[in-house]
């Protein structure tokens, strides 16, 4: 494998005593689709957090294209290629479809020296983007609050599609989504992934990391408790992991550690 | 429902305050002696110019989910150091620039440098020490009131130099200057919330401001510009008061606040933030002086004016939840 994409090492959060994330190590390379497993309160969302900016980790460092990296905010993060749909909706239901696909990084032309919001050619953008994805809103200028949360989290999903960067965090991206829309939407990750960005997916269905990602991590208790490629382990193993029944050491998720790109990275 | 009457429909519901305003000029021009004039309608406009530059800070401020308690008080203040520094009799120090149309510019500045000021003060202490705005600005507005006071000893500056004065006598198209400056203010502002990217930005933040500062938005600069617009547009407030009574008294413009809060929300903003647009608090400010007006030709104790204004807060404010539903019927 060549360089990884980002690179977390030995990473840590505390909040006061109590250790949210007890030294976490995973690589992920660009193209990939790595699902983050792990029970509620295992600290996922705060490894996401501290990786999409806005959270900054206790110890340990991260390397972004085998640079050091650390967001202070999610817009150092942005600026750097890295993209993230959070589980509770990032969308301003008060404005438009086309406001919230464009949110912070609108067209404008100048006039007078004043950047002007260029409508035409934004509504242009949404419209297209949406109907690539084959996501069917009535009008891109009816405030999103008037949506169904399917119709919200479609908005996002085509939302981190279109601006791509380099690696994409998606937490729990399909929660308000129906069978065919969920379908449409792991579609869509592949097709990012093919595009060469690196694709976390932190999910509580199984059967969806399965689908769709090339690795799984498990994290359990603020550790790495597994790693292992898709190909090689069954859910069942998976859930073990999860649950800690099983050691650690068994079975392919010994392999995975001992494979893992963390210690590669160590020894150049 | 055919694309085409949702569109009308959301028209209407978009610009309801300009229609129950034609509703209310008509009525009363209909059962009013009188009312049906140019001259009483220049001066609804007139009489309205003060309350509306005051109503854009304070709207742009809600609209972003805060609160400014004091643009009352610093009216005042910007008014009284426009007062002093260029009233010739009382107080005033009645300081001459040569030639004499430079002091309307001077006074001008003077009195947006003070409202920006602090402005800029209350954004900095509700978004950098994060503590409640509502909290925060109501300080400012007792504590400015008292620096009025204060600097003022209780008395007043009158004899505004006549070359700024000038302003509020000069009539273009039978609209004396000051009004042009508040329909300019509204105007020019209106343009920047609708048309660019920092208005946009305003309404998002007031809509979901963590999902603006996940996408990367400015948000602690972006509030901080809005409460020094505030400021800023409370100032230039003042000095349309300076003008308009020529000079300044210590409780100049006690009670304005009641009344922008009023427009504001007639005008169809949402205090929850994130919703109303510019025009609308114009139109509720017009609306507010045309009862007014109304109450006057009347013959009406002016004491009736303020049971009038509550109920008409109150109207609004169930107006507003009954758009909603319409609303949520039309998606």
């Amino acid at each position: 494998m060549s360089e990884p994409l980002l690179v977390l090492d030995n990473i840590t959060k505390n909040y006061g005593a109590i250790h949210a994330l007890k030294g976490v190590s995973f690589s992920i390379g660009r193209g990939e689709v790595v699902a983050l497993l792990g029970d509620n309160g295992a600290g996922k969302s705060t490894l996401v957090k501290i990786i999409a900016g806005g959270l900054e980790p206790s110890s340990g460092r991260m390397l972004f294209e085998g640079k050091e990296f650390l967001a202070r905010t999610p817009a150092e993060a942005k600026a750097a290629g890295i993209e993230t749909v959070y589980q509770d909706l990032s969308l301003c239901t008060n404005v438009d479809v086309v406001a919230n696909f464009f949110m912070g990084r609108e067209i404008t032309r100048k006039v007078l020296g004043i950047p002007v919001l260029d409508e035409t050619a934004m509504e242009q953008v949404v419209g297209n983007a949406l109907a690539n994805a084959g996501t069917r809103i009535p009008s891109l200028r009816t405030k999103v609050e008037h949506l169904s949360g399917g119709q919200r989290q479609a908005i996002e999903l085509n939302r981190f599609v279109h601006w791509g960067g380099k690696l994409v965090l998606l937490d729990e991206p399909f929660a308000a989504l129906g069978v065919e829309q969920t379908r449409r939407g792991l579609d869509m990750i592949r097709q990012v992934a093919r595009q060469g960005i690196g694709v976390i997916i932190i999910t509580h269905i199984m059967q969806q990391a399965f689908q769709v990602a090339d690795r799984i991590v498990v994290i359990r208790q603020g550790v790495v408790a597994g790693d292992v490629p898709t190909n090689r382990t069954s859910p069942d193993a998976v859930i073990g992991m999860i649950t800690g029944e099983t050691l650690a050491g068994a079975g392919p998720a010994a392999e995975g550690q001992k494979r893992g790109p963390v210690q590669e990275e160590r020894t150049i | 429902m055919t694309p085409h009457t949702r569109r009308t429909l959301e028209f209407v519901l978009d610009n309801l305050v300009w229609f129950m305003l034609l509703f209310v000029l008509a009525i009363f021009s209909l059962f009013i002696p009188n009312y049906f004039q140019l001259g009483i309608f220049a001066n609804i406009i007139e009489a309205s110019s003060v309350l509306g530059v005051m109503s854009i800070g304070l709207a742009l401020v809600i609209i972003t989910g805060h609160m400014d308690l004091s643009v009352e008080s610093v009216a005042a203040l910007s008014a009284m150091t426009v007062g002093i520094l260029f009233c010739s009799a009382g107080i005033g120090y009645g300081f001459q620039l040569h030639p004499e149309w430079l002091m309307v510019p001077v006074s001008l500045l003077i009195a947006i440098a003070v409202g920006s000021l602090i402005g800029l003060f209350n954004g900095v202490l509700v978004v950098k020490a994060r503590m409640n705005a509502f909290i925060i600005t109501l300080a400012s507005y007792i504590w400015v009131r008292g620096l009025v006071v204060a600097v003022s000893g209780g008395r007043s500056a009158q004899d505004l130099a006549p070359a700024i004065r000038w302003f509020g006598i000069q009539r273009v198209l039978g609209l004396p200057l000051t009004a042009w400056i508040a329909i300019g203010c509204f105007v020019l502002f209106s343009w920047f919330m609708a048309r660019t990217p920092f208005g946009r930005h305003l309404v998002m933040i007031g809509g979901n401001e963590t999902a603006t500062y996940r996408a990367g938005i400015r948000v602690t600069r972006n509030l901080i510009i809005a409460f020094a617009l505030a400021g800023a547009t409370a100032g230039l407030a003042g000095w349309l008061l300076t003008i308009r009574t020529s000079g300044a008294t210590a409780n100049l413009g006690v009670g304005l606040l009641f009344n922008a809060f009023a427009a504001v929300v007639i005008g169809g903003v949402s205090l929850k933030g994130g919703v109303g647009s510019l025009p609308g608090v114009y139109a509720g400010v017009l609306l507010l002086s045309s009862i007014n007006t109304a109450i006057n030709l009347m013959g009406l104790p002016a004491n009736f004016t303020q049971v009038i204004h509550g109920l008409l807060v109150l109207a609004a404010v169930l107006l507003d939840t009954l758009k909603q539903t319409i609303r949520q019927r039309l998606a």
